[in-house]
């Protein structure tokens, strides 16, 4: 059998390849590519409720998730989210590129230094590896304190119905968007637009 | 098994042509996150599929 723990966590650190979104020409097949995140977010729905109705087995499922929302689904959530509020022009792009890689990353790395190294130890490499991601992408150090700060907070509370792959998501992103519409933090690099054009 | 197998495959495809797409585009931190973030998970899971085939 495959090891269903490395599957999960695999199946975690792919995700960060959501942000090929912005690659994507402006418009695909004659539709704006924004409408691609609202089908893409259907699409996840979809196969969610078919496998909470019709009982169909996913491999890498843990057991709780057999009757509530599994954990790939609030991550899908979490990500169109970004990317929609992206869309509008509220959210700078380099933050929420930032913060898309930053979750599929941080989440599985806690979860490892924790089990190997204890509880404390699985914090700071959760703060390194977030704080890593958010300076290397954003370049502020600023913002990649008070990101990684926010994302390792975020991971803590373990609720049913606020998973921890949206929260690590929505809350450093929305701390760190008031940071900068309200003018309390230093300007982005290139004000936030590092992929100027797609393919 | 071959589904899973099939979707894994796909998932190392979508990750070589994401990491490619960003180092055409001259977006190379956003490639070696990519690649790096992925590389330790993939790796042992192509082990584990490795020695399932074995088994």
């Amino acid at each position: 059998m495959i090891d269903e723990q490395i599957y999960r966590r695999f199946n975690h650190t792919i995700a960060a390849c959501f942000v090929v979104y912005f690659l994507f020409p402006s418009e695909i097949l004659g539709l704006q590519r924004s409408y691609f995140i609202i089908l893409f977010w259907l699409l996840v729905v979809a196969i969610e409720i078919a496998r909470l109705t019709k009982g169909i087995k996913i491999l890498g499922m843990r057991d709780y998730e057999k009757d509530r929302i599994a954990s790939f689904v609030w991550f899908a959530s979490g990500s169109c989210l970004l990317l929609g509020f992206y869309e509008i022009g509220f959210f700078p792009q380099s933050l929420v590129i930032a913060t898309i890689i930053m979750a599929a990353y941080t989440d599985p790395v806690i979860g490892e230094a924790t089990k190997k190294w204890g509880d404390k130890n699985g914090i700071i490499c959760g703060l390194v590896c977030s704080f890593a991601i958010y300076h290397i992408i954003v370049g502020v150090l600023f913002y990649s304190i008070i990101g990684s700060i926010a994302a390792v907070i975020a991971e803590r509370p373990k609720i049913k119905w606020f998973d921890d792959d949206l929260a690590m998501q929505i809350i450093p992103m929305v701390i760190l968007f008031a940071l900068h519409w309200y003018d309390l933090g230093p300007t982005l690099v290139e004000d936030g637009m590092i992929i100027m054009e797609g393919i | 098994m071959s589904y899973t197998k099939f979707y894994i495959l796909t998932l190392y495809l979508v990750l070589i042509i994401c990491s490619a797409l960003f180092i055409m585009k001259e977006h190379y931190n956003i490639a070696i996150l990519l690649i790096l973030g992925n590389m330790l998970p993939g790796y042992a899971l192509a082990n584990s599929l490795l020695r399932e085939n074995e088994n």
